[in-house]
Parts: C-alpha cells; structure tokens; sequence
C-alpha cells in the first residue's frame, strides 16, 4: 500500500480549510458560528504568536494573553479619546503598543529561565491587570471601557472582523514561517536546545530573544485590537484574564508547538471545547474543569502535540520495514581543499610567530575549591597545542573559561591581539574561537544539518534573516559534513547519532565558524582507533589551512604525537610548558601525571629516539 | 507608638500563619523540583474543609485543625499518586503547566460543590479581642498565628529529628544514591507531597477564620505564597519562614500605612525583582539550569 507524501495531504488540507474560511461568511448567515470563527482567528494568532517564544525558543510563558488585552486596551483608550478617528487606525498602533511592553519579557528572559520565567509571566499578567484596574484615570478602573459602536452598514454584519483577523492570521502565520526557516529561527530552536551551547556557536543571545518576544507580540496585539473592537467593551477582569492565557497555551500545545499550522488548529479546536462547554456544559465551573484538566491530560499524556504525533505517525508507516540509516558507515571524507575552495594550504613560513591565544592569570573557584588558581600559557599561531593534566586538574574550566561558558573571577584572555575577557561567548566565537565539548553538545532535536547552520560566524541583523535550510549556508554545511564523513546522516536528529558521530558533527558545526583558534575537548575520547586516526588527520589537515588548535586530551600518544607545544596542568596552574620530548622528559609531570613507567611503555610503543 | 507596635505584631502574626502556608510549597520544590502552582487552590481546599466541619459538625474551626489536615492530606498524596508522579522526570515548566492545571481543576470542584459566593467561617470569638497593654490585638489573630507556629515546629521537628525526615533530605539531595541506602524514593516523594499539601490545608483553615474566601482566592495566595519562597529562597525552609515574616509585615505595613488599592500589586512586583535581581532570593541555592544532563 502506497501512503500519500504528507506533505501533499497537509496542502490540500490546508487549503481546503483557508478557502473554508475564505468562502464562510458568503454563504452562510449563522451568527454563532461566525462568532465562534472570530474568536478562533483571535486564539490561533495569539498561539501562532506564544509558538514562536514558547515553541522555537522554549521560553514558556502564562502572559501571552495580556498582548491581546494591550492591543484591546490600546484602542480601547484611544477610540473612546479620539471619536472622530476611525477606529480601525488605532489597531496597527496597538500592534506597536504590545510589541513594546513584549520588549519587557524579552529584557526578562535574558536573566531568568524555565519555571522562574514561566512564574514571571504570570507576576507579568497579574501586573498588568492590577495596573489597568487602579489606573483609573486612563482605563476607567474595572468599569471597563465601552466603543463606539461600528458605523458600516448593519448588513455587512461582522464581516470586517472577520476578514481583517483572517489576514492578520495570514501575516502571522506568514511571519513564523519565515521566522522557522532563518538563520534567526535557527538560532531561536538552538537557545531552546541548549542556550549555553547556543551561545558559544556565535548565537547572541538578547538579539535573538528580543527580537522573538516583539514578534510574538505585534499581530498579537492587532488581533487583540480588533477583539476589543469586535467586543465593543473590555474591563479588565475579561481582557487580562488567565484563562485567555490558558486558552492560548493549550491551543498551542495540543496543536503541536514550534509547528506552524499546530497552534491555529489547537486554537479552533479549543474555542469549539470553551463554546461548547459555555453554552451546552454550564459554564463557568465546567470551562475550568475542562481547561484544567485538559492542561493536566496534555502536559501527561500528549507533550508533542497532534500534528507532530500525527506526523511521526506518518513517518512510521513510511519508512516501516526499509533499513534506516543506523550502523551506516561513517564517509572517508575527503580532504577539505577538494570539497570547497574556501580553504586553501597556508605558507607556514608566512605564519607570524606569536601567540594567537593567550591566557595570564586565569582564576575560578567554586566555592572552597580552586579550580583554577593562576594559570597562564600561550598558543602560538598555526600551532596544535596540547593540554594535558591529571582529572580534576582545570582543562576543561580553562575551556568554560576561555569561550565564557563560565565567567572567569580573575585573569586575562587574549584572542588575536585582542583581549577578549569581558565579551559575552557569542562574540568570542565572532572573533574566531570554536570549541568542541567533552561530552558532546549537539542540538537534539535538530537535524545533523540543521546542527550545522545554525552557526553564525557573525553578527549582523540582516544576516538573521538569511534562509539557512537552503542554500549557500546548507552548501557549506554540507560540504563540512562531508570532511568529516557524516553527510549521509544530515537529515538524522542529532539524538539519533552514537556518541563517535556526535563528535565528528560537533566538529562540522565549529568549523562551520571558520575559527582562527579551535579548542577539543578530549577529540579522541570514547571513540574507536580507526576514528581516532582519523581524527588526528583531519586536525593536522586543518592545521594546513592555517587553523591554529588547542587540544585537551588523556590518550597520551595521540597527543604527543600531535601536539607541539604542550602545555601540563596540575592544580588548576600550569606545571610545565615544551615541545612532546621535554614533557615526557620533565621529572616534574613524570611525577604528576605520566607516572614512572609512562616513558618506557610509550618509548616501546612509539620508538621514540631510535 | 502603639499603633506601629500594634501592627508589627499583628504582622508577625500574619507572617506566622503564611510561613505555615509557604512550608509546604518550599518542602515539595526543594524535595521533587516541583513548582506547585496549585498550592494555593490545596490552602483554600483545607479552608472550605474547615468551613464544612464546622457549618455541618459544629466544630470549632481552629481545633478542625486536627481534622483538616489529615483529610487534605489524603488529597494531596492522592493527587500525586495520579497526576504528578508520571511526570516527575519532565521538565521543571512542563510541571508548572500541570500544576496550574490542577489549580483549575481544583477551583472548579471546589465551585461545584462550596458554591463561588464568599464563604466565611465565624465562630463566636471573631469578634473580640485581646487587649493588652494598650494593643488591641483580634482572638482569631492570636490564635491563628500561636497554632501556625506549632504546626510548623512540629513539621520543623519531623524533617530534622526523624528517621523519615532524613530520608526526605536523603531523597532530595541524591534520589539515586537514596534509592541505594533502602530508601523508597518515590514512595517519600508521594509522602513529602502530602505532607507538603497538609501545611497548606492547615494554613487554609486558619486564614479561613481570618478572611472570607471563594474558589478564585487561589490566584492571589499563589501569588503570596510564591513571593515568600521566592522571597527566601527556593526550597529553603528557613527562608520560606523569613519571607513569610517578612511579607506578613510588609503587607499590614501597607495596608495600614498605604493605599490599599496598590498593595495588590506588591506580591507580583516581589515576585518579579527577586527573580531578576537574585534568583536564588535570601537563603536560597542557586538553581543550576546551564548543566546539561549527560
């Protein structure tokens, strides 16, 4: 049995159901029905909107619904000011209006996360209404605030609302689809992935969340205009009540969130269930009962949501019984220079002999404990320096301190001549700093490719609105993904990958930077000997092209073998500095680290001096 | 004079009957990393309790006590039995999402069965006061505030001077290595909500002879109750005491010497600088959410 490509049934579904509503008011007269529609479009933009915070950027939040009462109040205010004015003026203002209180939320995403956020954005709501009740003198307090009534013909009826909230949800639907295939959407999924590591990619994280909450609010607030509009009064019990709210989050979530048409389907359905339940269940205590407990039901039983349930439902029947990618062979890869000619061998003596990173001073403590208690050393340019040390003795610190994934207490970073210990990581990475973890970081929920554009090698606003998923971004993604031997993999989720291909991903995806420094964090830890070779190719290739390395690593003979200079760490301060030789001579790190038998088992092995 | 001491103690007496409040909500975070936003919706179960123990039995509200919490109790181990337990691995805002869930549906049963009117439970001493010293101090006040404070050292003694109590702190601080030692961890963390869930029915029954209620109360004690632990610190007993006291006097201090209007508003704007300025409130951890689970 053949199943259709879903993606040609969701077509025709949606444009069944937009020429649907299109056709709606023309050929039917039922009042209640048009009401409901109206009230849908209102949730489905308010959802659509709540998706791209709540569902790209994983920022949940209760407040969503005071947009639609900011942009209800917005025109409320100033119709009842301005009767001479037509009303429909002021719903592009109220549109502003909620886009600038968003910029709040978004200022306060920038130092709160997870529960503390969502808990902000009730306060956030509640906030709101208090103001509007007491400010009397603007709202009218809980009296509410009445319209003027519309002046068109009584025969066009609610038409007005209707359309113009249809293309409002147009341009919404419009702007997140736009928002989901940028670089800016890219960067908005990779902060709800993982915001640290998003960070340290060269993603900047206040533009991105800014810039996200204002669009999540704008047609929010024209939405919530033209409700106020359509309402012909507001009080402030009604527009800034939590179970709109409610309404929204639950229409986003049972829908499917960060899709596109999940939210809008949610909407509908869950304003028929509140009509219903208004109208034919009681009312009041019954809508509680059943907002609640379908909040309850969806964060137990349905956390995806339909579409992306229906979805892999889909792709389940697709692909059943067809061998998948798993136990794929990992590509060669080829040399860099073949696959593109963005890279090119570099003359080394052309290579000026200085340190193109440097540390002096570095200090962390957690609490009692001296992480790193002065460390300092250099990485001269074009060099593959190593770092080595016993567990515990501040590698990785020194890493979490070099791209800021922690902040330094004391100490000075040098990249390329520049100091760059007071910059946020995503502009260190802008300057040329890539880093690899030890337990690999990738985006899980993403694709292998995806996981590569998401890169951003610099800042600027219009390069957030580049597409990433195609194009000269995906050509160089691919290109990387096939050096390091994982194109095959590029539409797996990241989560789907073994440990060994994360790693070789995670290097795509830095060197997707095109950093001047690359920092690995144990590169050829918990990987088989055919990849660690490979590894070590691929670096000495890279190496090349110019790009200066520094490596953290316990597989001593890889190291030695690789790196030179190496520096040995020992107590959060560097013990020693040199060439392999020295090192491996040096009582001092013998003593520490290497141990007595270290020198005559890796003599054995590696011939060394003979 | 008088009336600053006045309201500074009526304050601390306030403070103590939120401190047993907030207790619970700070236990069930600091145990199971689990906001209960349906924390005030358990408060005003266990004040319609009261009121039902007392309208239908005639007994006295403040000594329904002994009632009160073991019923709301069983509700709150019940509720997590079902609803909370198959989510405990989710993450921290999904749970936030579930427990404000239950909040709705909690002010919805409580609507159907107590009705949405303003309920209030009025024994015969509600009315008069102590007079000491020139204060002018409400019996309901006093006694409210004295039987919050021996609630709370009697949960203070449970936590810290009971087998049970360090295997809760056993549970809380590494549920794997507890699970170990012989400690069931899920059947502790079932016990800890319940427990949990108690305090907050026992400070609904006493802040029911305090306040008329209706179902919607619940918004704005989460909001209190979410200020304080903020206030003091997410998960920290103590601090939830200090917030508590803290907040017990700030707010009679506004609503005496403020309008009253606006004094609505302070919970929220509590809630909203701590959480920016200092997450981690007076004597909290910080919480550690850049830790990727590996």
């Amino acid at each position: 049995m053949s199943v259709p490509k879903p993606i040609w049934v969701g077509r025709a579904l949606v444009l069944a159901a937009a020429v649907l509503l299109l056709v709606f008011p023309q050929v039917s007269d039922d009042l209640y029905y048009q009401n409901m529609i109206i009230l849908s479009l209102v949730f489905a933009i308010g959802a659509s909107g709540l998706s791209i915070i709540s569902g790209f950027a994983g920022y949940i939040s209760l407040g969503q619904g005071a947009f639609i009462g900011l942009g209800g109040y917005t025109i409320g205010v100033l119709a009842t000011r301005m009767p001479e004015t037509s009303v429909w003026v002021w719903v592009p203002v109220a549109g502003v209006v909620a886009a600038v209180v968003a910029l709040v939320l978004g200022f306060v995403s920038l130092r709160s996360r997870g529960p503390a956020f969502v808990i902000i954005t009730v306060a956030f709501l509640f906030l709101v209404q208090v103001i509007a009740v007491n400010w009397v003198s603007l709202t009218n307090g809980t009296a509410g605030l009445t319209l003027p009534l519309p002046q068109w013909d009584f025969e066009i009826g609610n038409q007005p609302f209707y359309y113009v909230l249809l293309g409002l949800l147009a341009l919404q639907l419009l702007m997140t689809w736009w928002i989901r295939r940028t670089k800016l959407g890219m960067g908005l999924i990779a902060i709800r992935e993982d915001e640290t590591k998003a960070a340290t990619i060269g993603i900047s994280l206040p533009t991105h969340k800014i810039i996200a909450f204002m669009a999540s609010a704008i047609f929010v607030g024209m939405a919530g205009a033209v409700y106020g509009y359509y309402l012909t009064f507001i009080d402030p019990r009604g527009m800034f009540s939590i179970l709109l709210s409610v309404q929204l989050i639950l229409s986003m979530l049972i829908g499917g969130k960060a899709t596109l048409w999940g939210p809008v389907l949610g909407a509908f359905l869950i304003e028929w269930l509140n009509e219903t339940a208004n109208n034919d269940w009681g009312g009041g205590n019954t809508r509680l009962f059943l907002f609640g407990g379908l909040l309850v039901a969806v964060v137990i039983f349905l956390p995806q949501g339909i579409l992306p349930a229906v979805e892999s439902g889909l792709a389940w029947l697709r692909t059943r019984g067809k061998a998948g990618l798993v136990g794929a062979r990992i590509g060669t890869g080829g040399s860099l220079a073949s696959l593109t000619d963005r890279v090119q061998l570099v003359d080394r003596s052309t290579i000026p002999d200085r340190a193109v990173l440097e540390v002096k001073g570095l200090h962390k403590a957690f609490g009692g404990v001296k992480a790193v208690d002065d460390a300092s050393f250099a990485v001269p340019e074009g060099s593959i320096t190593g770092l080595i040390g016993p567990n515990g003795s501040g590698k990785t610190t020194i890493f979490n301190l070099i791209d800021d994934t922690i902040r330094a207490d004391a100490g000075e970073i040098w990249l390329d001549g520049k100091r760059i210990d007071g910059l946020a990581p995503w502009e260190r990475a802008h300057r040329g700093l890539g880093r690899t973890f030890q337990i690999t970081r990738l985006f899980r929920e993403m694709t292998v490719l995806e996981n590569v554009v998401a890169v951003q090698r610099r800042f600027s606003v219009a390069q957030l609105g580049k597409v990433a998923v195609s194009g000269a971004e995906a050509k160089a993604a691919e290109e990387l993904l096939e050096f390091v031997g994982m194109r095959a993999f590029r539409d797996q989720k990241a989560r789907a990958l073994s440990y060994g291909q994360q790693k070789l991903v995670e290097l795509a995806q830095i060197l997707m930077l095109d950093p001047k420094v690359i920092l690995l964090d144990e590169p050829a830890g918990g990987i088989n000997p055919v990849l660690i070779d490979r590894m070590g190719e691929m670096i000495r290739e890279l190496n090349s092209y110019g790009k200066t390395f520094l490596i953290v690593e316990h597989n001593m003979p890889f190291v030695l073998g690789l790196c030179d200079p190496v520096h040995v760490l020992a107590r959060g301060r560097t013990m020693a500095s040199g060439t392999p030789d020295e090192i491996q001579r040096d009582p001092a790190v013998i003593d520490a680290y290497l141990g007595e038998d270290f020198e005559l088992d890796y003599r054995d092995e590696h011939k060394v001096g003979q | 004079m008088t009336e600053l001491l006045q309201t500074l103690v009526l304050g601390l007496l306030l403070g103590g009957v939120y401190a047993l409040a907030a207790s619970g909500l700070t236990l069930i975070f600091g145990v199971m990393r689990v906001i209960n936003i349906a924390h005030g919706a358990f408060l005003i179960v266990g004040a319609f309790v009261t009121y039902w123990l007392w309208d239908s039995f005639g007994i006295d509200p403040l000594l329904a006590i002994v009632f009160t919490t073991p019923i709301v109790f069983a509700i709150g181990w019940l509720t997590y039995k079902v609803v909370v337990s198959p989510v405990r691995t989710a993450p921290m805002a999904s749970t936030v999402l579930l427990t404000f869930g239950l909040a709705l549906v909690l002010e919805g049963a409580m609507g159907e069965i107590w009705g949405n009117n303003s309920t209030a439970v009025r024994p015969s001493y509600t009315d008069e006061s102590f007079t000491i010293g020139g204060l002018f101090l409400p019996k309901a006040q006093v006694y409210g505030g004295l039987i919050a404070v021996v609630v709370l050292t009697l949960l203070w003694v449970l936590l810290t001077k009971t087998w049970l109590g360090r295997a809760i702190r056993a549970a809380a601080t590494n549920p794997a290595s507890a699970e170990l030692v012989g400690i069931k961890v899920a059947a502790v963390a079932a016990l800890v909500f319940g427990i949990g869930i108690a305090a907050a029915g026992a400070g609904g029954a006493i802040t029911a002879v305090l306040y008329p209620f209706v179902p919607g109360s619940h918004y704005a004690w989460i909001a209190r109750l979410l200020a304080i632990v903020v206030l003091g610190g997410l998960g920290s007993l103590n601090g939830a005491v200090l917030g508590a006291l803290l907040f017990g006097l700030a707010e009679t201090m506004t609503s005496a010497y403020v309008s009253p209007a606006w004094a609505t508003a302070v919970p929220y704007a509590i809630v909203f600088a701590v959480l920016l300025l200092r997450p981690q409130g007076i004597l909290g951890m910080r919480l550690r959410e850049d830790a990727v689970p590996a």
